[in-house]
């Protein structure tokens, strides 16, 4: 087993953290040192006693995990940035402290296990920063696709007139063909929905990393949003239909 | 956390499961869905003389969902629109016994009841019949 000495993580981040650069803006949402009670500026540590710090309940993931908020993420930065934390917080490098850092590691590795598994998957992603930038999703209200849910429903009929025949019938083979066509066509209209998704995320960061505070750079922020609510809505339904499908005809 | 027997009763046995012509003048239709779980709910009644006489609908989704759907065209049926107005999802929470994680398919069959009512309505707004 590769042992990292707790020192040697610890130290890490003590000397990352005292770069006051765009590492200053990550800081959790705490001020005081829970052991030392001096200012803490650092990111995971106290500055001057060293001491691990407590990860906020209210730290959103991204910030948690260190990155700003954008949808295009690189995986594999996000996903060594989540191994270097897990051994910065791994309970673990903390047997030998004291009961209140054996806690404080265990909860802040909880979290930001949690942190990761959202962050990984770019629609959860995009879910998680909608709601964070919207406070619920449900204030977006956006009026249903009828025709979406008329076509749902549909399907559900046909669906349920194929659940009863008789599979080895014309009428099962018929039902059975018509099924597989309309999975294969949600199945596109469902990839389609990802690509328009995608040009949203870019859209979503370049508006971010350009980082105006217009009245036109507002109504491009909650064009996006909206149009990203819809779209992951709609993906959802679309989505559940076609696991549906698949399994029915499987 | 299990089902309750009333709600696996209306999975078993929905009542009222179809639909009506949706441009008929006497019916309202509702249509809703919850972008959280992707749950799809169509409900629609079918009014006289001010009375819903008449409701059905179709739901895709969970157990929870078709059996708030089905108590809820149980219950307008024979309502006034004004008594249907009233119902709450908390009335079907109680009936149905649901657990927390499944209030939302209550509040989705407000929410349909709700979006029939106003279809209805404002059909009938537009009445030349109407006081408009």
């Amino acid at each position: 087993m590769g042992h990292i000495p707790c020192s040697f993580s610890l130290m890490d981040n003590h000397q990352s953290s005292s770069h006051p650069d765009t590492r200053r803006q990550l800081q959790m949402a705490r001020s005081m040192c829970w052991h030392c009670q001096s200012e803490v500026t650092g990111e995971y540590f106290c500055d001057r006693c060293v001491k691990v710090q407590p990860v906020s309940k209210e730290t959103d993931y991204f910030t948690c995990l260190g990155f700003p908020r954008r949808l295009m993420l690189d995986p594999q930065k996000l996903e060594a940035k989540f191994y270097e934390l897990s051994r910065t917080f791994h309970p673990d490098f903390y047997q030998t402290k004291s009961a209140d850092e054996q806690t404080i590691s265990l909860s802040n590795a909880a979290v930001l296990n949690t942190a990761y598994r959202t962050l990984r998957a770019p629609i959860q992603r995009a879910e998680y920063l909608l709601a964070l930038e919207t406070g619920s999703v449900k204030d977006i209200r956006t009026s249903p696709p009828a025709d979406l849910f008329e076509e749902i429903l549909e399907l559900q009929d046909t669906l349920e007139e194929y659940r009863a025949s008789d599979r080895d019938s014309d009428q099962g083979h018929r039902l059975r063909s018509t099924l597989k066509t309309e999975q294969e066509a949600l199945e596109r209209r469902k990839h389609e929905m990802e690509a328009q998704l995608q040009q949203l995320f870019a859209d979503w960061d370049q508006l971010q990393d350009a980082g105006e505070a217009t009245s036109l750079a507002r109504v491009e922020r909650d064009r996006i949003l909206k149009q990203m609510r819809d779209l992951l809505s709609n993906r959802t339904y679309v989505n559940n239909i076609v696991n549906d499908l698949a399994a029915t005809i499987a | 956390m299990a089902y309750s027997d009333k709600v696996v009763d209306h999975f078993n046995n929905p009542r009222n499961m179809g639909s009506f012509k949706k441009d008929d003048a006497d019916v309202g239709t509702g249509m809703v869905g919850a972008p959280e779980c992707g749950d799809v709910m169509k409900l629609q009644i079918k009014v006289q003389n001010d009375t819903i006489v008449d409701a059905k609908f179709k739901t895709f989704g969970c157990g929870s969902a078709i059996a708030s759907s089905s108590l809820a065209t149980e219950w307008l049926k024979g309502k006034t629109i004004e008594e249907a107005q009233k119902i709450k999802n908390t009335d079907i929470v109680q009936e149905l016994n649901l657990p927390p994680v499944k209030i939302h398919c209550s509040v989705l069959a407000e929410d349909a009841i709700k979006a029939a009512l106003a279809d209805y309505q404002k059909k009938t707004d537009g009445q030349p019949t109407g006081t408009k």
